[in-house]
């Protein structure tokens, strides 16, 4: 006869959470206090996420990331207050929220998370990403009195044309004169390929730890993945982002190797599309996750997966970040999704289209139809935005999300 | 009271109204009933049991039953919830083999499933963030036009020559209403001009998920004969309805409770 036990053992989880999220916490802390001081000492430079930061790092500027400060906001749910105060300058509620809540953070420092970022002495914008970056930067610039520098990079089908490639290393070239003259020192090429190398390690940890989700179960899933991209965003280029992907890759494959998955159990695999909704992230997937749902890839953390090739050290980095995807057009993204589904036998996909980022989020209809026909999987499009909760409503995105699970499973 | 363990109920909570089933083994619908949502999901549903109880004489104590609807998480007594897509499928499946598209249109949503060989959805779009494309639409317009609401299809019907609305937007084609009135169209070509535009929306709504006849309609606007001659016209198809289309999801549901049981 079975003996009534009075204590419940603990509820498992129906998600691992990683060891070096903690690693994670300590790198990203120090990198913020190191963006204070830079600050203070008159070189820190804000940089947009598709900015080459391996120059402004090899001439020794902090670089801090208002798009992860708006992830921040997200995170600490207070985006529609910081919006607000954004708004209230006159802004539209149709600007992208990562400006908005950036733009609201520099205004109204005291009543935002970190007491906002520090005050930058540069700010660097690349249109690689969206052309919103220019005219948010400029508004900061108005604000803080911080100069602007833009690496323009017209959008590209296909292969680069040598006139384009011309183009941007000719930008390239601007911005070591704007660097050298703001921060009054000269140009040390071999610096800067030094950087670029430390730069390709880290990726190349990083990007490793995403294919390692190619493994049934999974090791990561959407969540782990986006968060421990900080430092691949933030600090490429440094030592600090190598030390934290080598423990981090070291996880993964720890995980593999017991085959352990990022969910307790796997039962459908889906592609996660676009930024996802910060002030919800883990109640999105966690939610998911208890019905077994896991999203081993996602087309938003493999952006930053380029390696910078050895050579003429402005004509690589000119090469490199033209061609990032946002700035190819939408088939690429397409082909991308797809080969995405099929190497890692992805059963359907989310798309959630980003109100705020029109970019990212255009042409979210046609893709649905194109990958399903390419690839015979179903999906869905949900709606809502990364940091502005006003624009999604949870009850919506479910119905349609467990709409689809009905459809697979 | 028969207790009965081979039955089935299917509870569909709309935002507009609450349908419940009861459907025997074979799928015999052994009682139904619909009711206004209102202010309480859960008190609309307890009312939609109670009158099934008192309808079928049964007592449904132990019989499986499945939710749905934008408020299906309200009836937490359920043995599951399934969305209202894939009861909507299965639903039109059952009292139709050959449909492969179902545009619902309800009371405050409106959705377009591509369905499965076995009922199951393939595809779908659902429009429940804006109240054009929906029966709040036409509500909206059958007060300004002060008709009631049931003879606005049938008025429209009679049109001569339908006034051009152009705006599908409730809050828009509100204000051309109130201008066609001013410059004197009769009231019967306004609401034609209504549901021409209402069925303009749908069609598009249709067309991303792809309009493969045959084609049904169902939700509570299918039983307007005015939306259903204008939709027909704007997709080029003729239109299968249910007899009583509100109860589809329902149906679904319930039938989906039974394959639980068994
Ligand atoms: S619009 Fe999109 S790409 Fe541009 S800054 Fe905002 S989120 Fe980033």
């Amino acid at each position: 006869m079975s003996q009534k036990t009075t204590t419940e053992p603990p509820k498992e989880k129906a998600y691992r959470k990683l060891y070096t999220s903690k690693l994670l916490r300590e790198t990203m802390t120090l990198h913020i206090l190191s963006t204070k001081t830079a600050s203070q000492n008159g070189r820190l430079v804000w940089v947009t996420s598709g900015f080459p930061v391996e120059i402004p790092v090899a001439f020794d500027t902090v670089a801090a990331y208002p798009e992860q400060y708006g992830a921040i906001v997200g995170s600490e749910k207070c985006g529609p207050l910081l919006c607000g105060f954004a708004e209230e300058l006159g802004f539209s509620q149709e600007l992208c929220s990562y400006a908005r809540s950036s733009i609201g953070s520099v205004k109204k420092p005291e009543q935002s998370p970190l007491t906002g970022l520090p005050i930058p002495q540069a700010l660097l914008a690349c249109n690689n990403i969206c052309g919103t970056v220019l005219g948010w930067y400029e508004a900061v610039s108005e604000m803080t009195g911080a100069p602007v520098y833009l690496v323009d990079t017209p959008p590209l089908e296909g292969d680069q044309p040598p006139h384009h490639l011309a183009y941007v290393k000719s930008n390239l070239e601007g911005l070591i004169t704007f660097m050298s003259e703001t921060f009054n020192q000269p140009y040390d090429e071999e610096k800067l390929l030094q950087v670029a190398d430390l730069s390709n390690t880290a990726v190349n940890l990083w990007t490793k730890s995403l294919e390692a989700c190619k493994n049934k179960p999974s090791p990561l899933n959407c969540a782990d993945r986006f968060l421990s991209m900080a430092p691949i965003v933030a600090l490429r280029g440094t030592q600090q982002a190598i030390d934290f992907y080598q423990a981090f890759y070291g996880e993964v494959k720890e995980r593999v190797k017991q085959g352990l998955g990022a969910i307790r159990e796997e039962r459908v695999r889906l592609l996660w599309d676009n930024i996802p909704p910060w002030f919800t992230i883990y109640n999105f997937f966690n939610t998911l996750a208890k019905k077994g749902v896991v999203f081993p890839a996602d087309s938003y953390t493999h952006a930053w997966s380029a390696n910078i090739p050895r050579g003429e050290a402005l004509e690589s980095i000119a090469q490199v970040y033209s061609k990032i995807w946002l700035n190819k057009g939408l088939s690429a993204k397409i082909d991308k999704m797809c080969n995405l589904i099929k190497d890692y036998e992805l059963d359907g996909f989310v798309l959630f289209s980003v109100r705020s980022c029109k970019r990212y989020s255009l042409g979210q209809m046609v893709t649905k139809e194109v990958i399903t026909r390419r690839t015979g999987v179903p999906g869905v499009i949900i709606e809502g935005d990364m940091v502005d909760s006003q624009q999604y409503n949870e009850a919506q995105a479910e119905t349609r999300v467990d709409a689809l699970l009905e459809m697979i499973l | 009271m028969v207790k009965q363990s081979n039955y089935g109920i299917g509870i569909d909570v709309g935002s507009t109204t609450t349908k419940a089933v009861l459907i025997d083994s074979t799928g015999k619908v052994r009682a139904r009933y619909l009711l206004a949502t209102g202010a309480s999901a859960k008190k609309s549903i307890q009312r939609c049991l109670d009158e099934l109880v008192s309808q079928s004489k049964q007592d449904l104590s132990g019989i499986t039953m499945i939710s749905t609807g934008y408020g299906r998480s309200q009836a937490n007594f359920v043995s599951k919830s399934v969305t209202e897509i894939t009861c909507h499928g299965i639903g039109i499946h059952s009292l139709n083999k050959e449909i492969q598209t179902l545009i619902d249109v309800g009371g405050q949503d409106s959705k377009v499933i591509r369905i499965g060989s076995n009922g199951r959805p393939t595809d779908f779009e659902l429009n429940d963030k804006c109240s054009a494309g929906t029966g709040r639409f036409l509500e909206v317009m059958a007060q300004v036009l002060e008709i009631p609401i049931q003879e606005l299809g049938s008025l429209a019907l009679k049109a001569k020559s339908p006034s051009v609305i152009s705006s599908t937007c409730t809050v828009f084609a509100e204000s051309e209403v109130i201008g066609r009135i001013g410059a004197g169209d009769t009231p019967a070509n306004i609401a034609a001009g209504i549901h021409k535009a209402m069925a303009a929306k749908i069609a598009t709504l249709s067309q991303r998920v792809g309009v493969v006849k045959p084609v049904a309609v169902t939700g509570g606007v299918a039983l307007n004969p005015g939306f259903r001659f204008y939709l027909a016209k704007q997709l080029q198809t003729e239109l299968w309805v249910p007899d009583e289309p509100q109860y589809t999801g329902a149906l679904g549901a319930a039938l989906l409770a039974i394959d639980t049981h068994e």
